[in-house]
């Protein structure tokens, strides 16, 4: 509720944020750990937004991927396992004025956290959501995810895993108020900066699933996948992602799809082979809960307390009254 | 309007209208005409035949149905509701009992209750008449107890229900002398007490959040974690369970020195008390006591000297406050940057405060009335307007038959406020609203849109109220006014549009796109035959009520009168040469409904012609028989008949059919675009890495940082291909993730391995 002159006036002062500014320490992951990767594109992605560096924080649980605000000279929280959505939720609903990114991992998430992870969906609110999916426990040495493909052996699955892995896009696709969901893969380096900025841009709960190479626990993965540019699907629109020439003709596996096609997300959600990587679903209308929630009060001290004392005094015995109710008795 | 009056009573008195007693016939008809003619010109009345019209008591036909304004319905009185949003909450008093009525539609008793409905109305507004004001609910309980005198209980009962679906109580105003400027004082109260809760919360937002800062501050300061403040701080129920000197002593080692900087305190604490202790709107925290108000400014005046010297001198505060409120907003964001702002800061408001911070602040209303200005006051009004300031105007007119000041025969009608009101269209950004009091209520839309602007707005209201028309009522005569275009509607609006076609709206005139409005007007002739005339209500019927002019009128018997009299509005269409052989006069009616012909002089005809004359030109301003558009329509409509005419002669003259247009060129073959960018054709010998396409895992800097570097895109390139070995380059191009290394020809070709690298090395040319 600013004064509209205050917007254009006396902006004269514009910090400019280098790339080096929001980078803080160097990043003990593995070499060659998809961490990196992502590491990078944010960096990319706040001094192209300029965002200050003061306004920005980064929510993370348990993990490797959750190492990630150490990295950014920004606020950040690393909190406990599996709740980095409630605490991502809790700051947006406090401090709306912040830009809100969360670094989870496939456990984290789809595991512990898949109860926060449901809601945090429905409730919709304005942050951008980057599930680190290397479908393994990576920093507990090896041990088989919810997202970890059938068959995979690791120190929990000895013998191989038995069930099917777990589909984060057809989850998040059939949760309701669901409003924007992305997949990208840590190899294509400029994809996945477009997918995190239009995340970033868009008002609601963006869920950007990033497939990320683990080369400590999982060296040999994702090979098929990063030498066969045919078994990656690139999903272009102009609503969408919009694919650049020079990763065209080398990317030529691609499919127009219109972001606001929910049916048609949800099918291409459930298909892994080739990797769909694009804007899979975007709908700008669902409201944000902290938007519904505000209040047009202003919240001053005196207001709360008043507001408490109201409540108490429901609740309050008066001695006077009870004395008095108590005498005919007497 | 004037709209015909559908009581029943009152059909009863057209009826009665009979042709009054006329004058004894005894002279000569040649004599009498020449004195209707030395009268028509000169005012005098040589011999007995032309009567005065003193004592009769008489007013303009068209009002004979009106007599007994309490017995019809119409907008007035008003009702002033309180607590009610912005247009709703001025009603008129037959369209609150509709609303309440319609609530009660369905009722089986409907006829019985429609009917008490009515005589409440009518009760109350003659209790109005009489001169009571006061609120809706003490009429009300005046009314009921002076109609159930009669105790009926089914009328009790009925007036209480009845009582129940009337929402609302607000003060009950009729069409009188205070009308306007209580009418328009309510209105600019209900728009400033919107516009006061918005600055209070914005203010009261930036007191909050400014005082939050401080406190955040005290928090962390040495005071805030001293051992006291901490145990005042966790309250009374655990504090024994905690060593606060020992809190104290972690808390000031580990906390950072993040005190506030001195001159951001001082900045803020300054900021704080200048919004704390403005003076523009009372300001109060919702929750306290709403009655505690700090002192305010007084925004109403009756001057515009003194709301000009109020203006000037508020000045200084108003730029203060509004400096604090974007000093404040960028403090709480923290953007404030000392080094780039002060200097503006400084300099804030030296050439006058930006129009778009003045919008917040309130509006200042003057009421004036027109009999009481000076001259003096006119120019500081103009001043006002002129320079854009947000004052409100209200320019009362109650008397606009004014004798010409050079003192001639002529005079002037509303010349002052007519004056006025074309200079403030002439500048074009003002809102300017001109009526009559009795069109008021149809206009209350347009009176709050005015409110709204945020610039200057004039109202030119013309009440009826000087007095001067014997019986007839205020509202008759301001309706007079409006309908014989004395005093013409007109709202220009600068806010609608962007040019006179949406801005200046002449719609809420009665017939605007003629001269004069035309009305029925039935009566019984000679032989007792209905018959019924078409009359034009002209500038003379509102000069007739008037008993200053009476000397301009003649009364004139029937007999005498036949042949050639015509009416004002036929007579005003011929040219005036020489001696007339056709005399104007106008229709009027007696005390007892009698029907009068009433001779007119030249010197009201006059009059009558400068009025229509001035509501011409309004008419084209508004878009009505506008000469340009119509030359315009012309000029195309030629040009039109012209390209017609010459179509139709060429194709009569050309029979054959027109030949086919020449073959089109064969569509030319396009060359797709050349795929952009071709390939760079990179040296395969000298080692690259395709830079777009690292993610960034460092494998290949932590091998050789000096040999490979990262852009400020933090992707990979290489650096110095010379700062290492083709060993290093190979194993680079191996464990690189996405294997976008390309080692190219080892420079030294005395390197070790060299064979056995160049063979490793294959798959990455």
């Amino acid at each position: 509720m600013s004064i509209a002159a205050t917007e254009c006036l006396l902006r004269l002062h514009d910090e400019h944020h280098e790339l080096e500014d929001y980078q803080s320490g160097v990043p003990r992951w593995c070499t060659g750990c998809g961490d990196n990767a992502i590491l990078a594109a944010v960096q990319r992605l706040c001094r192209d937004e300029n965002l200050r560096p003061e306004k920005t924080v980064f929510v993370s649980g348990i993990g490797c991927s959750s190492r990630f605000p150490h990295y950014m000279k920004t606020y950040g929280f690393h909190g406990i396992h599996g709740r980095a959505l409630p605490i991502a939720e809790g700051v947006k609903m406090a401090r709306p004025d912040l830009h809100v990114f969360v670094n989870t991992g496939d456990g984290d998430c789809c595991s512990i956290g898949a109860a926060h992870w449901i809601h945090a969906i429905r409730y919709n609110m304005n942050m951008t959501v980057m599930l680190h999916d290397n479908q393994i426990y990576g920093l507990t040495k090896m041990q088989a995810s919810p997202t970890s493909p059938k068959g995979l052996k690791s120190n929990t699955t000895p013998r191989g895993a038995y069930l099917d892995a777990l589909q984060p896009l057809t989850v998040t696709l059939g949760v309701q108020n669901v409003s924007f969901v992305a997949q990208a893969v840590d190899w294509i380096p400029e994809v996945l900066y477009d997918i995190l900025s239009a995340a970033f841009h868009h008002k609601g709960f963006s869920f950007v699933r990033i497939i990320q190479r683990c080369p400590e626990w999982l060296p040999k993965m994702f090979e098929p996948w990063l030498h066969d540019p045919q078994r990656i699907l690139l999903l272009n629109h102009e609503r969408g992602l919009q694919v650049s020439p020079g990763l065209a003709k080398v990317y030529k596996n691609q499919e127009r799809h219109d972001p606001s096609n929910l049916n048609r997300a949800r099918e291409i959600a459930s298909v892994m082979d080739p990797i769909p990587v694009g804007i899979l679903y975007r709908n700008p209308d669902v409201p944000c809960y902290e938007v519904l929630r505000r209040s047009d009060q202003l919240r001053s001290a005196d207001f709360i307390k008043a507001g408490l004392e109201a409540e108490f005094d429901k609740f309050t015995v008066w001695p006077q009254e009870a004395q008095e109710r108590v005498k005919p008795h007497a | 309007m004037l709209d015909a009056p559908t009581h029943s009573e009152n059909r009863g008195a057209m009826r009665s209208l009979e042709r009054g007693s006329a004058m004894p016939s005894n002279t000569p008809s040649e004599a009498g005409e020449q004195a209707q003619v030395s009268f028509y010109l000169t005012e005098k009345r040589p011999g007995a035949t032309l009567g005065s019209i003193d004592g009769l008591g008489l007013r303009p036909a068209l009002f004979a149905g009106y007599r007994d304004l309490t017995k019809l319905r119409y907008d007035f009185p008003l009702v002033l509701l309180h607590n009610a949003p912005d247009e709703s909450s001025v009603q008129s008093l037959s369209g609150l009992f509709d609303g309440a009525f319609a609530e009660m539609y369905g009722a089986a008793d409907g006829e019985r209750l429609r009917s008490y409905s009515l005589r409440m109305e009518c009760e109350i507004r003659a209790q109005v008449a009489g001169g009571a004001g006061g609120s809706l609910t003490a009429l009300w309980d005046e009314a009921a107890r002076r109609l159930l005198a009669s105790a009926d209980d089914l009328l009790q009962d009925g007036l209480r229900r009845l009582r129940t679906s009337l929402k609302g109580d607000g003060e009950v105003i009729d069409c009188d002398g205070a009308l306007p400027a209580r009418l328009l004082g309510s209105a600019w109260r209900t728009v400033q007490r919107k516009k006061a809760q918005r600055f209070r919360d914005d203010i009261n937002r930036l007191i909050a959040k400014l005082a939050d800062i401080l406190k955040a501050d005290a928090a962390r300061s040495a005071t805030g974690h001293s051992a006291e403040s901490l145990k005042a701080s966790m309250g009374s129920a655990h504090g024994d369970a905690f060593d606060f000197a020992a809190m104290s002593r972690l808390l000031t080692k580990a906390s950072s020195s993040s005190a506030l900087h001195e001159g951001r305190r001082r900045r803020i604490e300054r900021l704080l008390s200048v919004l704390r202790s403005q003076e523009f709107f009372p300001a109060f925290n919702g929750a306290t006591n709403p009655n505690e108000t700090a002192a305010a400014h007084s925004f109403v005046f009756e001057s515009c000297t003194r709301a000009l010297e109020a203006y000037r001198e508020r000045l200084p505060e108003m730029i203060e406050v509004a400096k604090a409120r974007v000093m404040a907003e960028l403090e709480i964001g923290s953007e404030y940057n000392e080094a780039a702002h002060d200097p503006i800061f400084a300099d804030f408001g030296a050439t006058g405060l930006d129009p778009r911070y003045a919008v917040a602040f309130p509006d200042y209303l003057v009421c004036l009335n027109a009999r009481d200005m000076l001259p003096a006051e006119a120019s500081a009004l103009l001043d006002i307007l002129s320079a854009g300031l947000p004052v409100k105007i209200l320019l009362q007119s109650d008397d606009i038959v004014e004798r010409s000041p050079i003192g001639n025969s002529n005079f002037a009608v509303g010349l002052r406020s007519k004056q006025i009101v074309t200079s403030a269209i002439a500048l074009g950004d003002v809102f300017v609203l001109q009526s009559t009091s009795a069109n008021l209520f149809r206009l209350r839309d347009r009176i709050f849109r005015g409110w709204a602007t945020s610039g200057p707005a004039l109202f030119s209201i013309f009440s009826g109220a000087a007095g001067n028309a014997g019986g007839i009522p205020t509202y008759l005569i301001a309706a007079a006014a409006l309908e014989s275009r004395a005093f013409p509607t007109l709202v220009y609006d600068p806010s609608a549009g962007p040019d006179w076609a949406s801005r200046f709206d002449l719609r809420d005139n009665p017939q605007a796109d003629l001269d004069w409005p035309l009305h029925e007007l039935p009566f019984e002739d000679e032989a007792h035959q209905r018959i019924s005339e078409t009359v034009a209500v002209t500038l003379v019927d509102f000069l007739a009520c008037d008993r200053r002019y009476a000397q301009s009128l003649a009364r004139v018997s029937w007999a005498q009168g036949n042949g050639r009299m015509v009416s004002v509005s036929e007579c005003l269409t011929h040219e005036a040469t020489g001696v007339p052989d056709k005399l104007p006069s106008v229709l009027m009616v007696d005390a007892n409904n009698g029907l009068q012909r009433v001779l007119v002089d030249d010197r009201l005809i006059r009059a009558a012609r400068r009025c229509v004359e001035m509501w011409r030109s309004l008419q084209e301003l508004g878009g009505i028989n506008n000469s340009h558009a119509a030359r315009l329509l012309a000029r195309e409509r030629q040009s039109w008949q012209e390209q017609a005419q010459r179509s139709t002669e060429a194709a009569a003259a050309s029979p054959a059919p027109a030949e086919q247009p020449s073959a089109l060129p064969p569509a030319s073959t396009v060359s797709a675009p050349e795929p952009a960018a071709p390939e760079l054709e990179r040296p395969s010998d000298e080692p690259y890495i395709e830079t777009p396409r690292c993610t960034s895992c460092n494998e290949c800097i932590q091998i050789n940082d000096k040999m490979f570097g990262y852009n400020k895109e933090k992707q990979a390139f290489v650096l110095n291909a010379g700062a290492g070995t083709f060993r290093q380059l190979v194993e680079a191009a191996e464990s690189c993730q996405v294997s976008i290394i390309h080692p190219g020809k080892p420079r030294d070709p005395n390197e070790a391995g060299l064979g056995e690298l160049m063979k490793r090395a294959e798959p990455f040319l």
